[in-house]
């Protein structure tokens, strides 16, 4: 009992996480209708960036990100301005997933080239204590993770939902055309679309530098994992992709307690093929995928 | 034009034929034997993705079911290698199609998501599975040919390779000529028009789908005999899964010598590179570029740059009357 307490405790810390993750995915999905396969691959070059100033200056990871966050929301901009906008419009759902899998393998090679394939990890002093609550124990360093994953979305929430950019990038998700004819300038709302995606990148690879080991072939598995939260809740539906994240996180936990990682793990993909079986459209809500 | 068409593949399998003799040392036969390979399975891709236009990037799951498959049954089960390649292959064809009845269920960039996420699963199963696979320590197969030295294997394999090509070759041919190419093309065109006239487009894409496994399943299966060692994190990689994109797309997805010529150059480029920049990670960062470069300014590839025909409707427009005379003689 306490076991699965734990698991589940967790699995909503890491849920936290994920959804954040998957957050920047449901935007570029929103804005361009493209699956940024590189997007793990970015969160792990911020990751690898927080190591470098962490190490080099001795500061705590969290003061990279006035650095990262700027310079990741600039490249989301660029990479969509100069790469996704030029791709042809018709079969631009394909071309651009392998697009954006080029870059993704881009990194992981310049990655691996400048901090070779070992692994790297940054380990606080605060992050090796955990909290013990009622018989379940959490490690400071996930309640850190969650708590900046939080506050993150709260202020991506609130940015869509109160600002004017906000409002223009909402109604070019909603409606391209309706959109123009109102005065929006399209394009360059989804470049900052792009480029606040990124920015989410940035701030998880931060977080994830801190939680957990990395090496550059490891956002592999973070692309299966963020794509099948994004399936679960519904492609380009950012509120499903939260709500699936962190059911999956949940799962994901429990099953790491009472079975093995690689179950858990898999938990994800079997979770990802049912829902394509079952409800190919998502879970929570994401009118938008079955085209897509 | 019709004796260059004819003539200059004929006289290409004839090169292609005397190759292993006309180069000096067996690591050129050896890369001979991997560009084959790497032509054999993009061909194969191509099944799907040129006919159908769902771009899979996962196709590396089945080359390495095809390669545990027939390294399991080899050593496991002493059966005779043939034997073991062929029901491997056949196995893995029966597992595809039951993927893709989940996988041609979704469209677009969701395919290529599922496509990726196979690839992940049977990493993890394989490597889960230590009883039976042996796990991350990989599975050692016995060579078919314990009396040859190296190089004679590197020779062996290579015609098994051309062999595997040709029919994969033969199969696409076939394929674009019958009523069930015309039906994969339509479904490219447009899904839902093709699905309103009555093409059965969800059996059509599982049958492509089965097809094109079964050729890399058979690769897989060679390529376990070959090397006789296998590393579940080699043969599972996307890695070997966009490379079967990217020779595809670099030399034309619409045409049959396409992933050929694709393969012709990516394959050698990479062992290049191999050679001249060692282990690094780099050519990943190679690959990268080149993928992106060919999507942004070539996706329809060389071959329908050379022969000037812009990508329009593969269906091409034609008359009742020129229909006629095409078949009255």
């Amino acid at each position: 009992m306490n076991l699965i307490l734990q698991g589940l405790a967790l699995g909503v810390l890491t849920g936290g996480l994920y959804a954040l993750l998957a957050s920047g995915l449901s935007l570029y999905f929103g804005v361009m209708r493209v699956v940024m396969v590189a997007h793990p691959a970015f969160l792990f070059l911020a990751a690898y960036l927080t190591y470098t100033v962490h190490t080099a200056f001795g500061v705590d990871p969290f003061l990279a990100l006035p650095v990262t966050v700027p310079v990741f929301f600039a490249l989301g901009v660029a990479v969509q301005r100069l790469l996704v906008a030029r791709l042809a419009p018709d079969n631009l759902a394909m071309m651009s997933v392998l697009l954006t899998f080029g870059i993704a393998l881009t990194i992981e090679g310049l990655l691996g080239t400048f901090y070779t394939g070992s692994y790297r990890s940054i380990s606080m002093e605060y992050a090796t204590r955990s909290l013990t609550v009622g018989g379940v124990s959490l490690p400071y360093d996930r309640i850190i993770a969650f708590a900046v994953a939080a506050l993150t979305l709260g202020v991506l929430f609130a940015v869509l939902v109160k600002s004017r950019f906000g409002r223009a990038l909402r109604a070019t998700i909603q409606h391209p055309e309706a959109a123009r004819l109102v005065g929006i300038p399209t394009g360059r709302v989804a470049g900052y679309g792009f480029g606040v995606g990124l920015a989410t990148a940035a701030v998880g690879g931060t977080v994830l530098a801190l939680i957990t080991p990395f090496f550059p072939a490891s956002h592999w598995v973070w692309i299966g994992k963020l794509m099948a939260i994004i399936v679960v809740g519904g492609l380009g539906s950012v509120v499903g992709a939260a709500l699936a994240a962190v059911l999956l996180g949940v799962v994901e936990g429990l099953v790491l307690v009472t079975v093995d990682a690689t179950w858990a793990t898999m938990m994800f993909y079997v979770f990802l093929f049912l829902t394509l079986l079952a409800r190919p459209q998502g879970f929570f809500g994401g009118r938008l995928a079955h085209r897509f | 034009m019709r004796i260059a068409s004819r003539g200059i593949p004929l006289l290409l399998a004839a090169l292609a034929i005397a190759y292993p003799w006309l180069v000096p040392n067996y690591y050129l036969v050896y890369a001979g034997a991997l560009t084959v390979m790497y032509a054999a399975m993009a061909t194969s891709w191509n099944l799907l993705g040129g006919f159908t236009g769902y771009v899979s990037l996962g196709h590396s799951a089945f080359f390495g079911l095809g390669a545990y498959g027939t390294g399991l049954l080899v050593t496991r089960l002493d059966v005779p290698w043939v034997v073991a390649l062929v029901v491997s292959a056949v196995l893995v064809t029966a597992f595809a199609a039951g993927v893709g009845v989940a996988a041609v269920r979704v469209r677009g960039a969701s395919f290529v998501i599922v496509s990726i996420a196979l690839v992940s699963m049977m990493n993890l199963v394989v490597q889960g599975w230590r009883s039976l696979t042996g796990g991350s320590t990989g599975l050692q197969v016995p060579s078919p040919f314990p009396g040859l030295h190296r190089g004679q294997t590197h020779m062996v394999f290579f015609y098994l390779f051309l062999a595997l090509l040709a029919l994969a070759l033969l199969v696409w041919w076939y394929v674009s000529r019958s009523r069930f190419g015309a039906g994969l093309r339509a479904i490219r065109e447009d899904e839902d028009k093709a699905e309103s006239l009555g093409v059965p487009t969800g059996a059509y894409k599982v049958t492509a789908f089965s097809l094109s496994a079964l050729f890399v399943a058979l690769a897989g299966g060679l390529y376990a005999l070959w090397f006789g060692s296998l590393d579940p994190i080699f043969v599972f990689s996307i890695l070997i899964g966009s490379y079967m994109v990217l020779m595809s797309l670099l030399g034309g997805v619409r045409h049959l010598f396409g992933p050929l010529l694709g393969a012709l150059i990516v394959a050698p480029a990479g062992e290049y590179f191999l050679i001249a920049l060692g282990e690094t990670q780099i050519h990943l960062t190679a690959t990268g570029l080149v993928l992106v470069l060919v999507v942004l300014f070539m996706p329809d590839g060389i071959l329908a740059r050379l022969t000037r025909r812009r990508a329009g409707p593969s269906i091409h427009d034609q008359s009742a009357d020129q229909r006629l005379q095409e078949v009255t003689p």
